[in-house]
């Protein structure tokens, strides 16, 4: 062949600066009940953004507005200044990648076999493997420790080795812009950092990365932006020790804490976390 | 035509990578799954064997293998060649089609519901489409050919079914109740159609409500035929697809599939089919659930077997038509009264097992 294995590149087609994802007057509702109205949002590009929140707050309704899978009912998203709903699905496939919430995989799927999925967007049916999609792959399960692992079934490994894998198909897709829905949920708190840790050296390659994640410990530490919403608004964003204060953590989950500064890290750190008292007994202030 | 150097450095060689010679650069492939290309020879070779003997096996004529070949190729007796290009060919024929037809809208549904309940007999299509059929027949009501009034009846059972289901889509359990409930609603309309006919007409309709390949309406094969090739072809098309949408909505949609389109084709295709193949044979329903579980069963892990399920169906039709012709000869037992004792139990082991449930 004449054709030199090429390393993975992203398509040339594509700006190669990380995209500038933003909302203009968001509106996203289930059915007739309205989650998030008239948002507007900036997700700093090539950097970790989390966006935290109490339950039912609105987080995961805005993940599914960013990658399409809701449509707004007013409002655009747009990448790179382009309405996400004005693009072809394969096209915007190769730009922004979404992994949902704990997702499952069929009985005995190989991890090769799922990463290659993420290869999908780039291929048609009559270019249904070529050296860009090997290339593309390989360096996906390297990147995230799982070239040893490639053949076996993805429902007889660990937690954390599942989830590296999904991580490995998003990355294999070779989007500027990677959506997580709550990445770390149900991983030990080793399987945690190691996903934090990946999604880390993602953003400083160059991703975009938006992540909804529950533990507000963790956002301050491996985000470099934070969204903090309740009931559909964001109530406060920006960088995590200059955001994260005692009244917001009251706001949004409606405890008491002492915040420090981790001596190590520099992140905020919520420490004798307790409940509100005024909640207990039912009164507001 | 395989490049293994292509492949992923820790992927096992058990695909074919077919360069097609278009000097495209980087030149165009499509990957052929060793083990789907060798389960669908196997069905082929098999389907082929089936068929042999099926001409080779009747009451009205008992001809030697080389009688038998002689009278395919038009050089045996008048007799002979009657009996073989007139009588079983065709019957072979409508089986194979109508098998192939049955499976691949079993494939389809189940492949996009994520169930393998959810094949079009058991979401009501093959009632629907019998009913209509059914109605032509005895001449109640207004009167298309048969497969055009069978197409209608699949076409309203799906409509309905639908209707019933609502916005929850074909995924949840809903679709398949909505779907029991319509084909209950049908089936009593068939019955007492029926029963308000004469003797006589309602002789002539009963076949399609046991299903049987023996009263064939005019020009029904050739409709279905003309069909299922197009059907085949969009099946294979839309395979890439099927396979990601496995996974869920979210990660397809987020991988570029145009999901609610897909699911839409795939459906269409199934309504299609079905009607057109009940006008042939009846509601042969169970051929939908065992053609594609006996595809998936040689087939690799984790492909949707769209050729294989269409081999399989066509050989579980042959084969079920041939046995219902032998095990009680000279009395014929109608194919669907053979494929309903040979899915019962595949029927129930889908019941009673949560995890063959779902997720086929």
């Amino acid at each position: 062949m004449t054709h030199d294995a090429p390393a993975c590149e992203r398509d040339a087609t594509q700006p190669d600066i990380a995209p500038d994802m933003t909302t203009q007057g968001l509106s996203l509702a289930y059915g007739s009940v309205a989650v998030i109205e008239d948002l507007d949002l900036q997700l700093p590009a090539g950097q970790v953004t989390a966006i935290v929140g109490p339950n039912g707050c609105g987080k995961s309704t805005l993940l599914a507005g960013l990658s399409r899978l809701l449509k707004p009912r007013g409002g655009t998203v747009l990448l790179n200044g382009t309405d996400i709903r004005h693009q072809p699905t394969r096209q915007l496939a190769k730009r922004l990648a979404l992994l949902p919430q704990q997702p499952h995989a069929p009985e005995a799927l190989t991890v090769a076999e799922l990463v290659r999925f993420g290869r999908h967007p780039h291929q048609s049916w009559l270019r249904q493997w070529s050296a860009d999609d090997k290339a593309c792959v390989d360096e996906a399960l390297e990147l995230t420790g799982l070239t040893t692992l490639a053949e076996r079934p993805v429902d007889a490994l660990s937690g954390g080795q599942r989830q590296r894998t999904w991580i490995a198909m998003a990355i294999a897709q070779q989007t500027a812009t990677l959506l997580l829905d709550e990445p770390t949920s149900a991983l030990d708190l080793g399987h945690q950092v190691e996903v934090y840790e990946l999604i880390q050296s993602l953003a400083a390659s160059g991703k975009t990365i938006v992540m909804v994640i529950h533990d507000l410990v963790s956002a301050c530490r491996y985000a470099d932006h934070l969204i903090a919403m309740y009931q559909g608004h964001v109530i406060a964003e920006g960088l995590p020790s200059q955001t994260v204060t005692p009244e917001l953590v009251k706001r949004l989950y409606g405890v008491d804490c002492t915040l420090m500064t981790d001596p190590a890290t520099g992140a905020p750190l919520l420490t004798n976390v307790r409940r509100t008292r005024d909640v207990l007994d039912g009164s507001a202030t | 035509m395989t490049s293994p150097v292509d492949a992923p450095n820790a992927v096992r060689q058990d695909k074919y990578y077919l360069a097609l010679p278009l000097g495209q650069r980087p030149p165009l492939r499509v990957i052929v799954d060793k083990r789907n290309l060798l389960a669908n020879l196997l069905l082929l070779g098999l389907l082929i064997l089936l068929a042999g003997v099926s001409l080779n096996t009747g009451s009205a004529a008992s001809l030697s293998l080389p009688a038998t070949l002689r009278a395919l190729f038009g050089a045996g007796s008048p007799l002979d060649t009657f009996v073989i290009q007139e009588l079983r060919l065709p019957r072979i024929v409508a089986g194979v089609v109508t098998g192939g037809a049955f499976a691949l809208a079993g494939c389809l549904m189940q492949t996009v519901a994520r169930n393998r309940l959810a094949t079009p007999g058991i979401v009501g299509l093959d009632n629907g489409a019998t009913a209509f059929a059914v109605a032509s027949v005895v001449g109640a009501g207004i009167s298309l050919a048969p497969p055009a009034m069978a197409l209608t009846g699949a076409a309203v059972a799906a409509a309905l079914t639908f209707g019933l289901t609502g916005r929850i889509g074909v995924r949840g359990y809903r679709f398949l109740v909505a779907g029991i409930g319509v084909g209950a609603v049908f089936g009593a309309l068939t019955q007492l159609m029926l029963t308000r006919v004469s003797i006589d007409a309602a002789n002539a309709a009963y076949p399609w409500t046991v299903g049987s390949l023996n009263a064939r309406p005019d020009h029904a094969v050739l409709s279905l035929s003309l069909a299922l090739l197009p059907a085949l072809l969009a099946g294979i098309w839309l395979t890439r697809s099927l396979t990601v949408l496995r996974l869920s909505d979210a990660v397809a949609i987020s991988l570029g599939i145009a999901a609610g389109r897909c699911r839409m084709v795939a459906l269409s295709v199934a309504v299609i089919l079905t009607g057109l193949a009940v006008a042939v044979a009846g509601p042969v329903g169970m051929v939908a659930l065992i053609g594609p579980e006996f595809a998936r069963q040689l087939s690799a892990k984790n492909t949707v077997p769209v050729v294989g399920a269409t081999l399989a169906g066509a050989v579980v039709m042959v084969a079920a038509d041939l046995l219902g012709r032998v095990i009680l000869a000279p009395i014929e037992v109608p194919v669907g009264i053979v494929t309903a004792l040979i899915g019962s139990p595949l029927l129930l082991w889908i019941l009673l097992n949560p995890n063959a449930r779902t997720a086929p």
